[in-house]
């Protein structure tokens, strides 16, 4: 193939520069096309479902208090390490959450603490403004944590039952999944309508068709 | 009381010379903001109109850095050499019919005497900073000021043949008041290579290789700071006016336009300079940068053969019509 570099002119053309006038025409054109610019303090971005914001502790309605049981799987699969949970077991062998601490500027925002979480107790919300001077600041503990869900639910209108589709972990069937997260979601969430390599495509169609229809339900 | 009424002129045109520099950059940020499908400045007053006030008290109490290398005289007087000259050359411009300061015998001569001697000021600023890019930059500006002076001045002899004159005054009433009878029509060529050679005179866009920002940090003025890099600016600012209104007068028939405007002669030269800075603008916003060997290669072998062809064609003119 030639690649053709300088496109050929006529006379007239090299006279009148054509490429300069067709540049300053679509520079005038432009010029009274809406901007794209987002005056942000006074315009907030729109928020789309997946986003990993600020860390909360959702706030159980009859308890008054996080629905964290303390199982400590958020912990244990948090790939940076920045969730510290202490709790005690009473003699009945009922378990007490004492302290959950996230520290958020360790941690990587993968969501995996929320994928993993079997009540739902831990979340992340659309907060994203909350960068602080203090380093102390943002490292939340449980009140804190709560806090932040009491303040997100104020500001957006959302109950506890605030679930985000791109939390749950894809091709899992729903009736393995907490009670929490057997939610209805969008179509490319089920099984179906993923995105996933042949093989695994594969043995989908071959034994879990199943699967798929149950994951809608 | 001659001497006091004069002052009071002068200072008026300051004045106002002034506040149009100051809101040519905010319009030159809106306006190049908009082609780019962005917004410019919008934080300072309604729609950012305050902008250019705030860059000016900004860049009046600003620490005034010398370097320790520097050749501090020569440092100091640079910007003072460039802005003097530039406005040196407002004093002969016709706003309208006897509104020249200095309405001298010889004003097209002086303007390009003036333009001249700015490059110094822009030269001395590169060599005086003592830094490779400052000298970079002075260096290429000398070599763009002596390769498109001559163009400049060969495409406007076509007008001092037509009108006779270098009063620029009397080169603006020989055009007469009809809008057909403008040196445009006749001097199409002249036209065309002094507009060339006016961006390249004012350093501007796509000519502006002696402050490329993209190669040679900011030119000439990389070392300046504070109120000495804003006399630059205002320097570069003023010569597109002084050029703008160098077109306007010996092409566009300077304050006559289709209609008189009662109480303010100088409208329609106003409007044409105001033209003449959005062509600067736009061009800036839509042209990207000459390479040196490109510039000098349109200099020399396209605009001087151009301009002198053109003379060639007024001189046969001239004798074939008397």
């Amino acid at each position: 193939m030639k690649v053709q570099y300088k496109p050929k002119r006529n006379l007239l053309e090299t006279i009148f520069q054509v490429e300069i006038l067709q540049g300053m025409a679509l520079t005038l054109r432009k010029m009274f096309s809406p901007p794209v610019t987002r005056q942000y303090p006074d315009e907030k971005p729109p928020m789309y479902p997946g986003f990993r914001g600020q860390h909360a502790l959702v706030r159980d309605p009859v308890t008054n208090d996080s629905k964290c049981i303390g199982c400590m799987r958020c912990a244990t699969v948090c790939p940076s390490r920045c969730i510290q949970i202490r709790y005690h077991d009473d003699e009945r062998g009922k378990r007490f959450v004492d302290q959950y601490a996230i520290d958020v500027l360790r941690c990587v925002f993968c969501g995996y603490c929320v994928e993993v979480c079997p009540v739902g107790a831990v979340t992340m919300t659309e907060v994203f403004e909350y960068a602080n001077y203090d380093r102390a600041a943002i490292h939340y503990d449980k009140g804190a944590l709560l806090e932040n869900w009491d303040n997100f639910i104020a500001q957006t209108g959302y109950d506890e039952t605030y679930v985000n589709p791109f939390w749950r972990p894809r091709g899992i069937p729903a009736s393995l999944l907490p009670a929490s997260q057997r939610m209805n979601v969008p179509d490319d969430w089920t099984i179906k309508g993923q995105f996933v390599g042949t093989k695994v495509r594969q043995t989908q169609e071959s034994d879990g068709s199943t699967h798929a229809e149950e994951s809608n339900v | 009381m001659q001497i006091l009424i004069i002052i009071l002129q002068i200072a008026v045109l300051l004045a106002v010379v002034l506040l149009h520099v100051a809101y040519t950059t905010y319009f030159e940020r809106k306006i190049i903001g908009h082609m780019q499908v962005r917004m410019g400045p919008m934080r300072v007053g309604w729609h950012g109109l305050l902008q250019p006030i705030a860059d000016g008290i900004k860049s009046f109490f600003k620490e005034d850095i010398i370097p320790e290398q520097a050749d501090k005289p020569l440092f100091l007087a640079a910007p003072v050499i460039c802005l003097v000259a530039m406005l040196a050359s407002l004093a002969v411009l016709p706003f309208a019919e006897g509104w020249a300061l200095a309405d001298i015998n010889i004003g097209l001569l002086f303007i390009f005497a003036m333009s001249s001697l700015a490059s110094y000021g822009i030269i001395l600023a590169g060599w005086a900073s003592n830094s490779k890019y400052t000298f970079l930059g002075g260096l290429r500006s000398m070599a763009q000021v002596i390769s498109y002076e001559i163009p400049m001045g060969l495409s406007l002899v076509g007008v001092m043949m037509l009108s006779g004159s270098l009063n620029l005054t009397e080169i603006v009433t020989a055009q007469g008041t009809s809008i057909f009878s403008i040196y445009l029509f006749p001097q199409i060529i002249g036209f065309f290579v002094f507009f060339i050679a006016m961006l390249a005179e004012t350093n501007r866009v796509p000519f502006d290789l002696p402050e490329a920002e993209t190669e040679l940090v900011s030119g000439y003025i990389t070392e300046y700071s504070g109120m000495r890099y804003a006399m630059f600016f205002m320097a570069e600012y003023i010569g597109m006016m002084v050029m703008a209104s160098i077109g306007t007068v010996c092409f566009l028939g300077g304050w006559n336009g289709p209609f008189a405007i009662p109480f303010f002669p100088p409208f329609w030269f106003i409007l044409k300079v105001y033209g003449f800075l959005f062509l600067f603008i736009w061009i800036r916003a839509t042209l990207p940068r000459y390479r040196y060997d490109q510039l000098m290669a349109l200099g020399w072998k396209l605009l001087i053969p151009l301009a002198l062809l053109n003379i060639f064609l007024t001189g046969l003119f001239k004798i074939l019509v008397h």
